[in-house]
């Protein structure tokens, strides 16, 4: 009950936001709230279904890519596209979804990192199609790129997608998905159909993080590898999601929303921003391996016992 | 009462600087660059030299120019959220921006949408005019400060004619070059001006640009005995070069090669650049106009280096901002596009100005004699010795011993 | 005349490749390690190598030797200070150690990727030849550089086997590959065979950077396809198998050189990835793995 109503003190105070705030910052966090989602899709997966998925940007990918072709081509209107682009990708999920549930551990992580390559080098040797290296760009954005009411719909999916997943993740669904992760011989001798939820986590997965692609190209309005499909898009949900907290969904929101902004604020530091982030995620993975969430709990823990 | 004094003083403080900086206003240009790669780094180097001259004599009516850079890390995502921050949140009245096609390609939809005018020193994409064509209401705050890839390709066609086929009557050449963006209006305009200056175009070998291992490469186009390897390389340049000098293949490189145009290219190859004839449009000791010396000279001083190709250009393109705001006596972007269509400035490579509406490359450089001609440079003993054209030229073609020149006597 | 020189060139880079992942591998079958900073070390064994040559005045050998040294170090600097720590620490369950210890290498190669380009810009770099000029193999012209790549590359690979087979040490190092808990049980300290794994895997590594650097150039660019590249080689061949990396090397090198040759430069690597792709889909041990 107490993350809910911290949640919705979170979100009033976002919501309000572009009433104090320029809109530099506020285009820094559109580009952090669709990361959030990327994050939190990961954790899902990872954090309670066990499955290390080291090319998230594989599904987000397929789903930006699916929503750029038919903007860019067909002129299709954007909620036909979000839709095809959650259709294309969920696709894509069960796709890897097959041979994970055949595999174990590197070898799983290999196919993802080999599936992200792969949606690269075909991207890229069809760029006639595709636009290559350089990206297509969208006959349409959101809002007409006006940053206010693109915040607004950055924060709204972002809210909606973390409420469904944190919800998902407290359910009993994702109960019997985090006894699947940690032990699936047992959870199958419990007598839970560990494949048949193990699918429903990638498919889930792949359906928030495809759509998130989709709306963070339609705020942009180009399509681009760089963007959607390079693997550092993946690592960085990964390294967020790892941040913030895993197993607790809003972590992975935080820790996302963090790397963008840190980023951003070191930009003056020029090439050794990413440096200085890479190397203070460390210094945090290696000494709280908790992650944000993880040191403001035992933080909280340690306060609650002095204050008895 | 502390509380009180100390919110005043903070008031009154923040209304004294702002009265201080209304004084003195200065002009802001925003510099997005890779400041990681020497081509990069160049951009905003070259921008702070124009700014510290045009400041020492008295700035724009009075106003002295800022430049404010941002690192884009080679990613068109960093770069666009660097432009957001330029105009919304530091309020530049220009960005230079780039020589990378795919980041400056990603600005300007941006450019049009914050109506910010943005000029590029590097990038060389046709797509970037061609643009402007289609939709010049939305996207006329993008200039074009450099060559498009068409036009470079005619400079080294124009420069081939007469050093290889005049000059050393070769008949064949096999073009080489990075599947990239840029390449694809340059490739083609190859394919269509080598044959019409006397080359015959045995075949055409477009190469990832991740490539690292290039003997495949080099052994196929050594199988096809061309005269000449024409190439069209930029994300690539010191492995191939390498590659082919260990390997020792007997046939020259001319034509564009854009690591080839930095001054540590020799350090990187550990000097297997002998010989590597590239295209450059200004070089430190040519004076293609009176200004590139002295400019080279300054940037030789400033920071220990000759400039990088895009440096010059980020240079002159600071003055022809200057110049526009000063014409349209605002930094309004209407107006000031306006005025930087009228620019005609003496610039580091040529005579710089844009071409019209009607054209099929707005806002572009107009190239030609008495406008922009470039240069082809080569590498000798560690040095970069200009030797087209005749005009400028301060040594002859040489090539490695390696390299056989196929003499026909009967010419 | 092209079969031979396919021939040729595949085994120079085949033999890199061999060299490359037989390190990994080595770091994966005795500590269980995934080290994603692989192609990170590599480079600056590279670059160490050709900044010193110039800068310090080693020349070419000299540079070389400092490269190997530094690749050593900073393997060691690796596990001492990224995967030592998360290993021993009580705060992070078992089971979750592996994810941390492949984002903790992963992070700490942007580090020093970020670090490389830096101090030295992205510019590709290039080592120079061990021995310049060329020679004639049956028609084929080839750089000595070449073939002194896959020379040394062998004599250390072989120089591994006779450790890990013949020496004392080496049977210790397989041991505690099949069981460390045994190991421990005769009474061996297991983090002295970590140390030792770890400094040869910085040899091989450094050995390997500084050969790539003379033979194509490197950049910090290069370094995510580095690793990438040891990785699928390493699971192609079976994770923690020596002698099956060995085996995938050479089916990669041979694989892209084809490729390049008969099909296009441009798509050298997609067969590769597509053999990937059916190898872990249908014996995900790889060809010579145990499971």
């Amino acid at each position: 009950m107490r993350s809910w109503i911290s949640a919705a003190v979170v979100g009033v105070v976002l919501a309000l936001l572009p009433f104090a705030v320029g809109s530099y910052i506020l285009g820094l966090l559109v580009f952090g709230f669709y990361y959030a989602v990327f994050a939190m899709s990961w954790d899902l997966l990872f954090g309670f279904a066990g499955e290390v998925n080291f090319g998230p940007s594989f599904l987000i990918g397929v789903g930006a890519y699916a929503a750029a072709l038919l903007n860019h081509y067909f002129n299709t209107p954007i909620p036909l596209c979000l839709v095809a682009a959650a259709v294309a990708a969920v696709v894509a999920g069960l796709i890897l979804a097959v041979p994970a549930l055949r595999l174990t551990g590197p070898y799983f992580g290999l196919i993802t990192l080999v599936a992200v390559l792969l949606l690269q080098t075909f991207i890229v040797l069809y760029s006639g199609i595709t636009g290559g290296e350089i990206g297509l760009d969208l006959p349409d954005v959101f809002a007409n790129g006006e940053v206010r009411a693109n915040y607004w719909i950055a924060l709204a999916f972002m809210s909606i997608s973390g409420a469904i997943l944190f919800g998902l993740s407290r359910s009993a669904v994702g109960l019997i998905l985090q006894a699947s992760g940690q032990d699936r011989i047992e959870a199958a001798a419990l007598g839970y159909n560990v494949t048949k939820h193990k699918l429903a986590a990638f498919c889930i997965s792949a359906l928030f993080s495809g759509l998130a692609g989709a709306m963070l190209i339609f705020s942009q309005g180009t399509a681009s590898v760089g963007l959607v499909v390079d693997i550092a898009v993946g690592v960085q949900a990964i390294i967020g999601a790892v941040l913030g907290g895993r197993r607790t969904i809003f972590g992975a929101a935080i820790g996302a929303i963090f790397l963008v902004a840190a980023q951003e604020l070191l930009r003056p530091l020029g090439q050794l921003s990413i440096f200085v982030v890479s190397a203070f995620a460390l210094l945090v993975i290696l000494f709280f391996p908790g992650g944000f969430l993880g040191a403001v709990g035992a933080l909280g823990g340690v306060l609650g016992r002095s204050a008895r | 009462m502390i509380k009180n004094i100390a919110i005043a003083a903070a008031v009154g403080a923040s209304l004294v600087s702002a009265g201080a900086a209304l004084a003195a206003d200065p002009i802001k240009i925003g510099v997005i660059a890779e400041e990681s790669a020497i081509s990069g780094v160049g951009i905003p180097n070259g921008a702070k030299i124009a700014a510290d001259e045009i400041n020492a004599a008295g700035g724009i009516n009075g106003r002295m120019i800022e430049i404010v850079q941002y690192d884009d890390h080679n990613s068109a995502a960093d770069a666009v959220r660097a432009f957001q921050r330029a105009a919304n949140e530091d309020h530049v009245s220009a960005v230079i921006a780039s020589y990378i096609s795919e980041v400056v390609l990603a600005l300007e939809p941006w450019s049009g949408r914050l109506h910010l005018p943005m000029i590029t020193p590097g990038a060389a994409s046709n797509v970037i005019t061609a643009r402007i064509k289609e939709d010049y209401d939305h996207l006329k705050y993008t200039f074009h400060g450099y060559l498009t890839s068409t036009e470079l390709a005619d400079i080294v066609c124009n420069a081939a004619k007469d050093q290889l086929v005049t000059g050393l009557h070769m008949q064949t050449a096999v073009v080489v070059s990075e599947d990239a963006a840029w390449t694809t209006p340059l490739d083609e305009e190859y394919l269509k001006c080598l044959p019409q200056v006397g080359l015959k175009v045995l075949d055409h070998i477009r190469l990832s640009p991740d490539t690292t291992d290039f003997t495949p490469i080099w052994n196929k186009v050594e199988g096809e005995k061309p005269d000449v390897i024409i190439t069209g390389i930029s994300h690539v340049g010191v492995q191939p070069t390498v590659q082919w000098q260990q390997q020792q293949v007997p046939i020259p490189m001319y034509g564009i090669s854009s690591q080839a145009t930095s001054s540590t290219f020799w350090k990187d190859t550990n000097g297997a650049a002998q010989g590597i004839t590239f295209n450059l449009q200004s070089a430190p000791d040519t004076p293609v106009t009176p200004v590139t010396i002295p400019f080279a000279k300054k940037y030789k001083e400033r920071y220990g280096i000759d400039p990088g190709y895009a440096a010059y250009t980020s240079y002159d393109d600071v003055y022809i901002i200057a110049e526009a705001i000063k014409r349209a006596g605002s930094t309004d972007p209407d107006k000031l596009v306006e005025a930087m269509e009228q620019t005609d400035h003496v610039g580091t490579i040529g005579r710089e100005t844009f071409l019209g509406r009607d054209t099929s490359s707005p806002h572009g450089l107009r190239t030609g004699p008495g406008y922009i001609t470039g240069l082809m440079v080569e590498w000798n003993d560690g040095k970069q010795v200009t030797v087209w054209p005749q005009g400028v030229a301060e040594g002859k073609l040489i090539f490695p011993s390696f390299v056989k020149i196929k003499q026909t006597s009967a010419q | 005349m092209q079969a031979l020189q396919i021939l040729i060139d595949g085994f120079a880079i085949s033999s890199l490749y061999a060299l490359g992942a037989i390190g990994f591998t080595l770091i994966f079958g005795v500590c269980g390690v995934l080290n994603l900073s692989h192609g990170a070390i590599m480079v600056t064994a590279a670059v160490a190598a050709w900044a010193t040559a110039d800068a310090w005045h080693a020349g070419t050998y000299g540079g070389a030797l400092i490269g190997v040294a530094a690749g050593t170090i900073l393997a060691l600097a690796t596990y001492a200070l990224v995967v030592r720590p998360i290993q021993r620490s009580r705060a992070i369950p078992a089971e979750e150690k592996e994810i941390f210890i492949l984002t903790s290498t992963l992070l700490w190669g942007i580090m020093l990727q970020e670090a490389i380009a830096y101090f030295f810009t992205d510019n590709p770099k290039t080592v120079r030849p061990l021995l310049p000029g060329v020679v004639e193999i049956l028609g084929v012209r080839t750089p000595w550089n070449e073939v002194l790549t896959a020379a040394i590359s062998w004599a250390a690979i072989g120089l591994v086997w006779l450790l890990i087979h013949r020496t004392k040490r080496g049977k210790q190092l397989l041991a505690a590959a099949i069981n460390p808990r045994g190991l421990t049980l005769l009474g061996f300290e297991l983090e002295n065979i970590y140390v030792l794994v770890w400094g040869l895997y910085g040899v091989l590594a450094g050995i390997a950077g500084v050969l790539l650097g003379a033979f194509l150039g490197v950049s910090s660019a290069n370094i995510g396809t580095l690793t990438a590249s040891a990785f699928s080689v390493v699971v192609l061949g079976g994770l923690g198998s020596v002698t099956g990396s060995l085996v995938a090397a050479y089916v990669v090198g041979y694989l892209e050189t084809v490729t390049a040759y008969l099909v296009a430069p441009s798509i050298r690597s997609v067969p590769v990835l597509l053999l990937l792709v059916a190898v872990v889909y249908t014996r995900p041990q790889g060809l010579l793995g145990r499971r």
